[in-house]
């Protein structure tokens, strides 16, 4: 599926007071976003959003542009892992990303996204450093950390590893991992950061991404994590995949998915499978610049922090 | 026939799920990060008015159903049913008590009612939302305890209706009722 450009441009608003609020908070936040990652040299760049080839994803729409045959970024990982693997260091961008269709209190076809990436970061200092930076915006909150299987153990009363799996979806998912994202959803996510944040990790290793995986007690998984806030899904993180040969086999394979929901395939990067060898060891993660703001403000709506 | 998709889908749509007919009554759209994005769509049947909540892939269709409510005045009740009719057409529909269900306790002659047809018949009636109506039995009114207002005593309605009235108000009044609770509102007279 492919999506409009039409479908992203706003409608012009009148400037209410609430909403001159969000924008001076928002301009503080980028600053000192920017002075988080100056202090730990973070250098911040400035890929390009528009690309000829897309990044690969089952569950994630582009949008197209067919006169010039562009899509708009859904993340600018990949730009970001050419940059890492010429030499970069650690590097961060604060930009607008795209995706098709997501229209939803908490979702709009454009958002702000915040990643990064440290060389040399181990996947435990990449959620430290990430906790900290959502601290930033809302304040030194305790953390919990919990394993993608202690989450629903413990609040949808399965095991996603093992069990067989039952939802009552109406017209047939995919996979297993349809049911049990939408377990997560449902079931366990409303749970997650009630009382501060909350991290989930260890994801199973056919919701590996760009991670890595590695066995943990006996288990494949995926070096994933994610963090929670007031059951908002605001991070998520990699310790990052370096192995071309593997990478483009996760490629083909979300191809593939695609195909089966009757969705078109999207075009492979090869520059970017190229270099993806060099990239040096290193963990990553987005946060959704956004996402943050609606706690700050306290809203449920994403439309009110968006100006 | 038309068809709508889960994007497309707002509150007060009309849609068949499994063949029957519901009225949407709320749709959130659910996306984990790399998850499948999927609809949580609120469903209200619109025969038996039982509320269901269903999951659905984003982008799954759904068949319109054909709901239509037209207006139409009471004119009479027999022992079987209730026989409306539009004022502008001056078609006739004959409508029998189990179709009309609970909402018999409101059939009032003369009064307009909004008629649902699916597929062309008339299914089931909803009543205006407030209904003037006269107590023909109750309990003599009791003076001067006005002031706490909500002592309530049970009254019979000239349409059979059993409902809470304040203990002021007496036999032969007119009373007004919101019909979606069964609730009095105020006294008209």
């Amino acid at each position: 599926m492919k999506g409009k450009l039409s479908e992203s441009i706003p409608e012009p608003e009148t400037m209410t007071h609430a909403s001159l609020n969000v924008l001076q908070d928002r301009a503080n936040m980028l600053s000192k976003a920017r002075l988080f990652f100056s202090k730990r040299n973070v250098m911040e760049v400035d890929c390009p959003i528009l690309s000829s080839t897309a990044s690969v994803d089952a569950h994630i729409d582009l949008i197209y542009s067919e006169s010039s045959q562009v899509y708009l970024h859904s993340s600018p990982e990949y730009g970001m892992k050419k940059l890492l693997a010429g030499g970069s260091g650690d590097i961060f961008q604060l930009s607008h990303v795209f995706r098709a269709g997501e229209f939803g209190d908490k979702h709009r076809p454009e958002f702000m996204m915040t990643e990064w990436y440290r060389c040399g970061f181990s996947y435990e200092q990449m959620i430290e450093e990430t906790c900290a930076f959502i601290q930033l915006f809302v304040g030194a909150l305790p953390i919990t950390t919990l394993s993608y299987q202690e989450a629903f153990i413990k609040y949808a009363g399965l095991d996603p590893l093992h069990d067989e799996l039952d939802v009552p979806v109406h017209d047939g998912v995919q996979t297993r991992d349809d049911i049990l994202n939408i377990l997560l959803s449902l079931k366990v996510e409303p749970h997650l950061g009630k009382e501060g944040l909350t991290v989930i990790t260890h994801y199973p290793a056919t919701q590996c991404a760009l991670a890595k995986t590695d066995m943990v007690d006996g288990e494949l998984v995926a070096k994933r994590f994610e963090v929670y806030y007031k059951g908002l899904e605001l991070a998520n993180g990699y310790d990052e995949l370096t192995n071309s040969v593997e990478q483009r086999q996760r490629f083909i394979e979300a191809n593939e998915l695609r195909k089966k929901m009757g969705k078109d395939p999207l075009p492979i990067d090869d520059e970017f499978l190229d270099i993806l060898d060099s990239v040096p060891d290193c963990s990553g993660v987005a946060v959704g610049f956004d996402r943050l703001m609606m706690l700050r403000h306290k809203t449920h709506k994403i439309t009110d922090v968006i100006v | 026939m038309a068809y709508a998709s889960t994007s497309d889908i707002k509150q007060g749509f009309k849609i068949k799920v499994d063949g029957q007919p519901y009225l949407v009554t709320g749709n959130e759209f659910v996306k984990p990060g790399k998850g499948q994005a999927f609809n949580r769509i609120r469903l209200k049947h619109i025969l038996t008015g039982r509320v269901i909540e269903k999951t659905f892939k984003s982008g799954d269709k759904f068949e319109l159903a054909d709901v239509n409510e037209t207006e139409m005045r009471l004119l009479y009740t027999d022992q079987d049913g209730a026989i409306f009719m539009d004022d502008k057409t001056f078609e006739q529909v004959n409508m029998p008590f189990d179709q009309i269900g609970d909402h018999r306790r409101w059939l009032k002659d003369d009064l307009v009612f909004g008629i649902i047809f699916y597929n062309g018949n008339p299914v089931s009636i909803e009543p205006p939302t407030f209904i003037e109506l006269k107590i023909t039995e109750t309990s003599p009114g009791i003076r001067g305890d006005t002031a706490s207002g909500r002592v309530m005593k049970p009254a019979i309605l000239e349409t059979g209706a059993e409902v809470q009235v304040p203990i002021f108000v007496n036999e032969g009044e007119i009373v007004r009722i919101d019909t979606r609770t069964g609730d009095y509102d105020s006294r008209v007279s």
